[in-house]
């Protein structure tokens, strides 16, 4: 009872929203490679690597916004070389993703060595601050004054906008479902996929940097098989940035109840509760919940 | 027919070397980067790694696991399956193995290992079989499903050790009894003293050249890499690509499960939770590098084991997490390279 109530409170679903935004931005992230016929599955690694290089540019300058934006660079840049494999190179994208979680996930292990010597965590640092305007707007101010999470609910209308009603959405588009007949309405099929992996880590930086300025550290395995989750939000949310939001939702709640339920006492094994998000992606992929379908030309090179 | 196997092999003997070439590049230039003596570095690696029977033994032991998961994953690679749930798999296998183990103090030993050998075999394999349904049935990528699957095995375990089987206050289970413990190196000859090397590294060779000779010299190694190869075309010579997808995932699968043998059997005498650090997609890039062939696996996986081993040897000098980033340097490079080589040769994918 206890734990119901605390459920049912502003607070816990401003934390929802708030675990909300780093499942979104990586769902998102994931959906704009995917639209463009990539599979992504180095959403985790991209996530990784913008947590530490703004922790590290943080603590490196003390300029937030120098760090943020660097961060965001490296991650680009990594995407640029993520595109270079799977559609310069036409390399298996699996592999690929799998080759770049791998790299990352070792590059800040030994960068975390080498620039703070600490196998852990760094050092703790400012994050990001709200915006102290719209916090004081009542009851939605504690969500909204969070820059970050402002953007990924400002995302789910502007991804739909961009994807559905503008002429690069509807040609990124059809280079996933269709390649070839979109070069042959002259659309260079390449070029529109490459632009996909850049939002991609674009967005899954913004993701990874939300959840190093809110923790004010980084620390190994900090991002905890979000990027994953962040797949399967996109796969359960078939591919549409309303419904990838509403499975982000989903996936957010139970991560905030599992900490509730930590807190509460109450004993129901918290592993079985951080299992269900893979496990009901699980049963959304076997038809059991609903059917989901990836654009056609999904994971083909060309 | 020929020339196109010689050639094929040209390429690949040439750009496995360009790829390792690279990657010692890329890694010199990295340890130079940081202000450091890279001779120095692979030096030091070197005479830790090769030059005492601790080290031998040491490197031996941590390339036995990737030799097992390597094949295992081998299988599945050659029937184009990508299998990422080697992580959850092994684990899963492990895991029954510690408990089965624990259960079976009234048999001879001979017959308790192999009673855990079957289990875990079977244990890991069910969870190759799960994925392989849902894509033979549902159309759904078993990429997605083993990723997925990866996760709920580790929660699933993660909650059954602590809530009933760990020792308490650990992540690890009870320690098996001591008469089904493998035979170590260490204990026929004073030279691997102290290693952790054992039988389960002839085990893990003796997989790789059966693993071989299925794959290449049998008929049903030929429908695996036919259907691999072309999944249409080979219903056409009148296979059925759906039953042999179904047989490669679960065999692939069920080989990764003999990694608990090292750990469990041969090592530590019990499951512990994170034993398998990544073992699962380590040997990923083991099967890419040896091109899926079990017998280049054994040379791969060695090299990844020297890593593995060689990074205590330089901690002094370098951060040992150098070695991860010369495993994903591995990868890329490998991965590109062998691309680039396969357009030069105008050899089809």
């Amino acid at each position: 009872m206890e734990l119901f109530n605390s459920i049912l409170t502003v607070a816990f679903l401003t934390q929802v929203f708030r675990l909300m935004t780093p499942y979104y931005l990586g769902a998102s992230a994931a959906n704009f490679s995917e639209r463009g016929g990539v599979i992504n599955i180095a959403i985790e690694g991209f996530m990784i690597l913008s947590a530490f290089s703004f922790a590290m540019f943080n603590i490196l300058t003390h300029n937030i916004p120098l760090a943020i934006f660097l961060a965001l660079i490296i991650n680009v840049v990594f995407a640029l070389l993520y595109s270079v494999f799977t559609v310069k190179l036409k390399i298996n994208q699996i592999v690929t993703g799998v080759g770049f979680n791998i790299l990352i996930a070792g590059l800040t292990k030994f960068l975390m060595m080498i620039i703070f010597h600490s196998s852990s965590n760094t050092e703790r640092f400012e994050g990001i601050p709200d915006n102290e305007l719209i916090g004081k707007i009542p009851l939605v101010g504690a969500i909204l004054s969070d820059y970050i999470v402002l953007f990924a609910l400002i995302l789910i209308f502007l991804s739909n906008f961009i994807l559905f009603k503008t002429t690069f959405g509807l040609r990124l588009r059809s280079v996933g479902e269709n390649p070839e007949a979109a070069e042959s309405l002259g659309i260079k099929v390449r070029r529109y996929k490459v632009y996909g992996i850049l939002i991609s880590g674009f967005l899954a930086a913004l993701g990874g940097i939300w959840l190093a300025s809110e923790q004010k550290s980084f620390s190994d395995g900090m991002i905890a098989g979000r990027g994953y989750i962040a797949l399967a939000a996109m796969i359960i949310g078939k591919w549409k940035p309303v419904n990838i939001f509403f499975a982000s939702l989903i996936f957010a709640f139970f991560e905030a109840l599992q900490i509730s339920i930590q807190i509460s006492g109450v004993p129901i094994p918290s592993q079985l509760i951080q299992m269900l998000p893979y496990l009901i992606t699980i049963l959304v992929l076997i038809g059991l919940i609903g059917k989901t379908k990836p654009p056609a030309a999904d994971g083909v090179p060309y | 027919m020929f020339s196109r196997t010689s050639i094929q092999t040209k390429a690949n003997i040439i750009s496995i070397s360009l790829s390792l070439a690279a990657t010692f590049i890329i890694t010199a230039l990295l340890i130079i980067l940081i202000g450091k003596n890279p001779i120095e570095v692979f030096g030091n690696m070197f005479s830790e790694v090769f030059l005492s029977g601790y080290g031998i033994g040491q490197t031996l032991f941590k390339t036995t696991p990737l030799i097992i998961c390597g094949c295992g994953l081998a299988f599945c690679f050659h029937a184009s399956i990508f299998n990422i749930g080697a992580e959850g798999q092994l684990n899963a296998g492990a895991f029954a193995m510690s408990l089965i183990a624990l259960k079976l103090g009234a048999f001879p030993w001979y017959i308790s290992i192999i009673i855990c050998i079957v289990v875990a075999f079977g244990v890991s394999a069910l969870f190759g079989l799960i994925p392989a349904i849902i894509k033979i049935k549902k159309d759904v990528s078993e990429v997605i499903t083993t990723i997925m699957m990866n996760f709920i095995i580790m929660a699933l375990i993660n909650y059954f050790l602590v809530d009933f089987f760990a020792v308490k206050s650990t992540m690890h289970t009870e320690k098996i009894p001591e008469d089904m413990m493998l035979m170590k190196f260490s204990s026929i000859t004073s030279f691997f003293q102290g290693s952790s090397l054992n039988i389960s590294f002839i085990i893990a060779l003796a997989l790789a050249v059966i693993s071989y000779i299925v794959i290449y010299k049998t008929k049903f190694g030929y429908e695996i890499r036919a259907v691999g190869f072309n999944p249409s075309a080979s219903k056409y010579i009148g296979l059925s690509p759906d039953k042999i997808i179904i047989i490669t995932f679960i065999i692939g699968a069920g080989i990764t499960s003999l990694t608990g043998l090292n750990f469990i059997m041969g090592y530590k005498g019990f499951y512990e939770y994170g034993f398998s650090n990544n073992v699962g997609f380590t040997a990923i890039a083991v099967a890419l590098l040896a091109r899926n062939n079990p017998i280049g696996i054994i040379f791969s996986a060695l090299l990844f084991g020297v890593l593995d081993s060689g990074g205590l040897a330089v901690n002094e000098i370098v951060p040992k997490e150098i070695v991860l980033v010369v495993q994903g340097v591995i990868i890329l490079t490998i991965l590109s390279i062998n691309t680039i080589v396969d357009k030069k040769f105008n050899i089809a994918k």
